[in-house]
């Protein structure tokens, strides 16, 4: 709870309604299945720091609703994302075909270089398979995705979609691509980070960002 | 019960019994606590230690004495207050029956039905209270009902044989979309309250909350299914027999409040949000300060308990009093409430950050103490400057009327 960390990241759960969202962000926080979870109405929420590479990474993670009646209510939820999780059900094309208009979505209203990981959810339910992948993979790197297959179930592969998302973000924050401190980028300097750098002009962009968001 | 428990203690005397003869109980453990004397295989205690001994272990009798006679009276308040309770509910029942539902007309605006009604309808009649509260403007009659199911019923048999599509005059939505919401419907209901295990397939509500569902979507197909329904409509048929849950339940979607959420009319949802802050501000500028401070905008909570009138995210029983309210006041009750939850927890609020705010309150916890709840709420002053809600919310509409005509895409 109390743990500093030296970035924080707005990531957003997105994708259509049934296909895991929630569960996912539930098994990733609390490491347990939720058999009897209610849908989501509008938005919920998540938080947890991991390391990724030595370096604390507070996720603020936005969990919404999915239905495509709430798309105008959700869309508002996307400024400032630097990373999403764009959820599909492998047994439901359906899903599936949605992929585009939410990757829409989210790179027209996000920031520009929001890092999207695509989770083909439900990875346990083999037998009922509508969405192969190559396929899936094939869209992913057609769409410079990153994609994991995922179980909310069984656990499989939660935590890297997580991890491997936050990774890329601070790779880029690294090589320069990403500049935490223009706003709307969804990143900010955590507590530790703002601790070490405590230099007036940084600590100027943090609450320009903090009104941004 | 305690009675019975106290007397059967009364049975195996314990020594000391002249100190505890004015008690109307027997302490239930302390007759566990024996001074045993040393074995007699062990040298004797020397006088004074043996006194010592006795005293400490007569000042743990005292003790433990005391600590069963204070709960011991606090479970005889607490029986008390049950029985107070149940009786007050009894005579609340009666007075529903015989006094003010044969004379609604007339009595439900009096003064003293109002406060009877804040105290909470007696479950017995609260599906009756709330369907005379919530009306039947529409006049929808069983019969209509009927033929709205038997079309969703056509509709679920042509999806499921995959046959010729039925003749339908949805305008607007494609087929797609029908299709879509109907299978949204059955993936949500097994979704709706889901602990109480009523709702989900083979429960004995699956097929009514079903029909329900579906045949509102028959009945407004410009509305359609959309979440949040399903829990809306579960409240109900906990509360009324399926048809009247259907009237009820088209009649309260019907009210501008519900109409302008469930449509996702966003402009619109924003204005309400616009006119809640309004009161935010006046009844709790320091939490009001706290959450502009932190970019905590309404629409984050306020979405969950609007489109659910509080059934998903309050306990069911202190939901079922917010609906009694609700069906009395209207919809500015739903934001009262909404203050009346800042107002409750607005201490360790005050002393979170927008993720922890944001966690806690699409998160409330599970036992919220009713009595300060309704305390809470009762504590909110809905006039801002000698202005009512309907008042506020109208002159903000017309602004946003104004502001739309010089600018198309309002947004925040």
């Amino acid at each position: 709870f109390f743990q500093s960390s030296d970035f924080l990241f707005k990531f957003l759960v997105i994708g259509n309604a049934g296909t895991g969202k929630s569960c996912l962000l539930h098994q990733f926080i609390e490491k347990k299945f939720k058999d009897d979870s209610n849908h989501t109405i509008g938005v919920e929420f998540g938080s947890k720091i991991i390391n990724v590479g030595g370096k604390y990474v507070k996720l603020q993670i936005w969990d919404t609703a999915g239905q495509e009646r709430f798309r105008s209510v959700t869309r508002s939820y996307y400024r400032g994302a630097a990373g999403a999780l764009l959820v599909y059900d492998i047994t439901s094309r359906e899903t599936y075909n949605a992929l585009t208009n939410w990757l829409t979505d989210a790179r027209m209203l996000a920031s520009q270089n929001i890092v999207i990981i695509l989770c083909g959810n439900k990875k346990d339910l083999d037998a009922d398979r509508e969405v192969t992948f190559l396929e899936a993979s094939r869209f992913a790197q057609e769409n410079e995705l990153m994609f994991l297959e995922t179980s909310a179930l069984t656990g499989e592969n939660v935590e890297e979609a997580f991890v491997q998302c936050a990774r890329k973000i601070l790779n880029k924050i690294e090589s320069g691509e990403l500049d935490p401190e223009r706003m709307g980028s969804g990143i900010q300097y955590g507590d530790a980070a703002l601790r070490q750098l405590r230099s007036p002009r940084r600590a100027q962009a943090q609450s320009a960002q903090e009104c941004g968001c | 019960e305690y009675e019975e428990k106290a007397g059967r203690a009364q049975r195996p005397l314990s020594p000391k019994q002249n100190v505890r003869k004015n008690l109307d109980f027997e302490p239930l453990s302390t007759t566990a606590l024996i001074l045993e004397d040393r074995p007699a295989n062990l040298p004797a205690k020397p006088a004074e230690e043996a006194q010592k001994h006795r005293q400490q272990y007569e000042e743990m009798v005292v003790q433990a004495k005391k600590r069963e006679l204070k709960e011991a009276q606090k479970r005889k308040k607490q029986l008390e207050e049950r029985c107070k309770l149940e009786e007050s509910i009894g005579n609340a029942v009666l007075t529903w029956n015989n006094e003010i539902l044969p004379n609604w007309e007339t009595m439900c605006c009096s003064r003293k039905v109002r406060e009877l009604w804040w105290q909470g309808i007696p479950p017995s009649v609260r599906g009756k209270v709330w369907s005379l509260a919530i009306g039947n403007e529409l006049n929808i009659t069983h019969e209509l009902y009927d033929i709205c199911l038997a079309r969703a019923k056509e509709k679920w048999r042509s999806l499921s044989t995959g046959g010729a599509e039925v003749e339908c005059e949805d305008a607007g939505f494609s087929a797609a979309d029908r299709e879509a919401s109907l299978e949204l419907i059955k993936l949500d209901i097994s979704r709706t309250f889901p602990n109480l295990c009523i709702f989900q397939q083979g429960g004995p509500y699956h097929d009514t909350l079903h029909s329900i569902l579906g045949a509102y979507t028959c009945y407004r197909p410009d509305v359609g299914y959309v979440q949040g329904m399903s829990f809306i409509a579960a409240v109900l048929i906990l509360n009324l027999d399926t048809a009247d849950a259907f009237i009820a339940f088209s009649n309260l979607l019907n009210k501008p409040c519900q109409m302008a959420f469930f449509r996702v009319d966003h402009g619109l949802m924003l204005t309400y949000f616009a006119a809640f802050e309004v009161f935010f501000e006046e009844n709790l500028p320091k939490l009001f300060a706290h959450f502009k401070k932190n970019n905590l905008t309404p629409d984050i909570y306020l979405i969950d308990w609007i489109f659910t009138l509080y059934s998903k995210s309050l306990p069911l029983d202190l939901a079922c009093r917010v609906w009694d309210v609700f069906c009395r006041d209207g919809e500015e009750f739903l934001f009262r409430t909404a203050l009346g939850i800042l107002k409750l927890f607005e201490d360790i609020l005050t002393k979170m950050d927008f993720i922890h705010i944001a966690q806690f309150l699409t998160k409330l916890p599970e036992d919220l103490p009713s009595e300060e709840f309704f305390t809470s709420i009762a504590a909110i002053q809905m006039q801002s400057r000698n202005k009512k809600w309907a008042q506020i919310l109208t002159a903000l509409q017309k602004d946003n009327r104004e502001m739309e005509k010089g600018s198309p895409s309002l947004k925040r």
